[in-house]
């Protein structure tokens, strides 16, 4: 089992804040982006690859590849997650594997989303598969790691 | 102080951190401490007073870097009000500045709620949209937020200077303990980035460069020269092809959308990025609001344009500088969309490309323009204005300013003319940058040498000895580490 240290939820993904604050606070070699459509999209892996920074690995997989990959023999690197989809926190955990800590950053409005709090909207599904999720792990709303995070209740 | 230079003060405050209505470089200018304590200074008619003090606010924010617009403190009220105590009460500029210091967080606030109230211009767009009004997205990204903008910087600045004037009388009896608490706070900034920058030859860099300044004092106006030099040398083929814009055709693939289109758009986007910054859209209003001329002249029906303006007006954020390849791709996308005549309910993929290119653009952009261009130019001219070379010290802050300019410009033109593929080369020319690579050196050299010309005039100011800085300087020292050890 691959070693997580820390899932980020994120409408955008692999974006500013996380480049420049949060790869190197958690000091992680390895960020693994899950989400279906990216992962068969072949501009945006490009791009996305192209532009993280050197010294990171990235792999961008679909779910079901994701829980193969994570299910790997720990190679000692520390693994950042990030992915928009909530439910696939759901599946990881059906799915056994360890998450110790999710972090909230930005999930932008739509119409099926109300304001949670601040950057964060969600829809009433989402919020019941978070609140499911805050059984088993901690879940909290944080943009920067300097900043004081909110916990989901 | 009279009404009138109250008033130029509001409008400067909310001009400089509104970021708006500046052609998106007074981030990069008016709102750097540096230059909000000259024009302060300048309202006051003392310009090179403020900005002296300006410069030592800016030592001690230098490492401030805006990702998502989460801030520490407002760097450029703080500036503003280091000035104005500096030029009413005497205070020297370290003094000025940590008299200052607490300002800041009030001018904080400001930007918090900023991103809470503009939400209400979005519902109120919103509600108009679905009403079938067509509303004009200029009144609801532009006019209105500016406007309540205004009225909130006004009122801040009526507040700061009115409690710095109450003050007076004990800001002046307590110069000694501002005094130390300016020099700790210059000195655990310095000791903050230094470790930030993780390079053992940049300490290495900074501790000979501030030995030279202090032993033989060297003109900043050759270090200039010296550094911009370097930078020309480093800045290899590929960074000029960013900077090189290709005379493009005057019309546009199609047709419809001609070069001035393009130009009018990208002068919008400049001019109101996070002119409606909310957390519920962050810069789509403004996206919007850049589409509006390139939809009427795709367009002829009222509704077909507020029907598209609309569209774009969804979630958007990205490095306003580095991300206008998007804008000039997503244009040419809703071109070819409207000459091919594919419906609105089919434009999903120009949303998904939208929103996937913006967070790889903003996440490279902040790595460059604000993580080296900015605290490597504005460190210039901090280090010019320790020299008393104030006119010089406005060059590069110029030059940057003009950089910004030119990476935005280009990329939004090569988005439009040459596809998507050009945020990928831009990704790979600025991954490349040897500007980058080389960056902690240069910067913890200019460092060095800043602090070293401000500790000369700090010297020759006071009849203080030695042993008062050292004592500062090891204690500020020792905070520093123990706050970063306990953040991590």
């Amino acid at each position: 089992m691959k070693k997580i240290a820390l899932i980020r939820v994120d409408d955008r993904l692999m974006h500013g804040q996380v480049v420049v604050s949060w790869i190197p606070y958690l000091k992680v070699d390895e960020v693994l982006i899950i989400d279906d459509e990216y992962a068969t999209d072949e501009f945006m892996t490009l791009l996305i690859k192209s532009a993280a920074p050197d010294n990171i690995k990235v792999h961008i997989l679909s779910c079901r590849q994701a829980l193969e990959y994570l299910n790997k023999d720990d190679e000692g690197t520390r693994i950042l997650i990030l992915l928009r989809n909530i439910e696939y926190i759901k599946k990881l955990l059906e799915s056994n594997v360890k998450l110790n800590k999710i972090n909230l950053g930005n999930l932008g409005s739509n119409p099926e989303r109300k304001k949670y709090y601040n950057s964060v909207y969600l829809s009433d599904s989402e919020l019941s598969i978070l609140r499911e999720i805050s059984r088993q792990c901690e879940i909290e709303i944080k943009m920067l790691p300097g900043d004081e995070g909110k916990a989901l209740e | 102080m009279d009404i009138k230079q109250i008033i130029l003060l509001s409008v400067l405050y909310y001009w400089a951190s509104s970021t708006a209505l500046s052609l998106g470089v007074g981030y990069y200018t008016m709102y750097r401490p540096v230059i909000a304590g000259c024009l302060t200074g300048l309202v006051l008619g003392e310009p090179f007073t403020g900005m002296m003090a300006g410069a030592v606010v800016n030592i001690i924010y230098i490492d401030f870097v805006s990702t998502g617009g989460s801030l520490e403190g407002d760097q450029c009220l703080t500036a503003m009000i280091a000035a104005l105590m500096a030029v009413l009460f005497g205070l020297s500029p370290v003094e000025a500045s940590a008299a200052a210091y607490p300002f800041g967080f009030l001018g904080i606030l400001i930007w918090k709620y900023r991103l809470n109230i503009n939400s209400v211009f979005v519902k109120k767009y919103e509600k108009k949209f679905a009403e079938g009004m067509n509303p004009h997205i200029g009144i609801y990204d532009g006019l209105l937020p500016q406007l309540l903008l205004f009225i909130m910087s006004a009122a801040v600045i009526l507040v700061t200077v009115f409690v710095t004037l109450l003050l007076r009388k004990f800001i002046i009896n307590i110069k000694y303990v501002l005094f130390l608490a300016g020099i700790f706070l210059v000195f655990s900034s310095t000791w903050n980035i230094l470790y930030k920058l993780q390079s053992k030859k940049g300490y290495l860099i900074f501790a000979m460069s501030l030995t030279t300044a202090l032993l033989v004092n060297p003109s900043s106006y050759i270090i200039f020269l010296i550094v911009s030099a370097i930078i020309l040398l480093l800045s290899n083929k590929k960074m000029k092809l960013i900077l090189n814009s290709k005379d493009y055709e005057t019309h546009g693939k199609n047709g419809k959308i001609r070069k001035r289109d393009l130009i009018y758009s990208w002068f919008v986007w400049m001019n109101f990025s996070h002119s409606c910054y909310s957390y519920e859209r962050l810069q789509g209003m403004a996206f919007a609001h850049s589409m509006r001329n390139v939809f009427k002249r795709l367009y002829t029906g009222e509704e077909e344009i507020a029907g598209a303006i609309h569209r774009h007006s969804e979630i958007f954020n990205t490095e306003p500088n580095m991300g206008t390849p998007i804008h000039g791709y997503i244009i040419s996308l809703e071109e070819s969309k409207q000459k091919n005549k594919i419906a609105d309910e089919n434009t999903d993929d120009i949303m998904f490309i939208k929103k996937g290119m913006m967070g790889i653009a903003a996440g490279l952009g902040d790595s460059y323009t604000q993580v080296v261009l900015t605290p490597l130019f504005i460190l210039m001219s901090v280090m010019l204005c320790f020299d008393n070379k104030f006119i010089m010290a406005l060059v590069p802050v110029m030059i940057l300013a003009s950089v910004i300019l030119i990476i935005s410009y280009t990329g939004f033109m090569k988005g439009y003319y040459e596809g998507r593929n050009s945020l990928i080369e831009r990704v790979n020319i600025v991954k490349n940058s040897r500007i980058k690579t080389y960056f902690p050196y240069i910067f913890s050299g200019i460092l060095g040498v800043s602090l070293g010309k401000l500790l000369i005039i700090m010297f020759s100011g006071t009849s203080e000895n030695l042993t008062i800085y050292i004592t500062v300087g090891i204690i500020s020292m020792v905070y520093t580490i123990v706050k970063i050890k306990r953040r991590n």
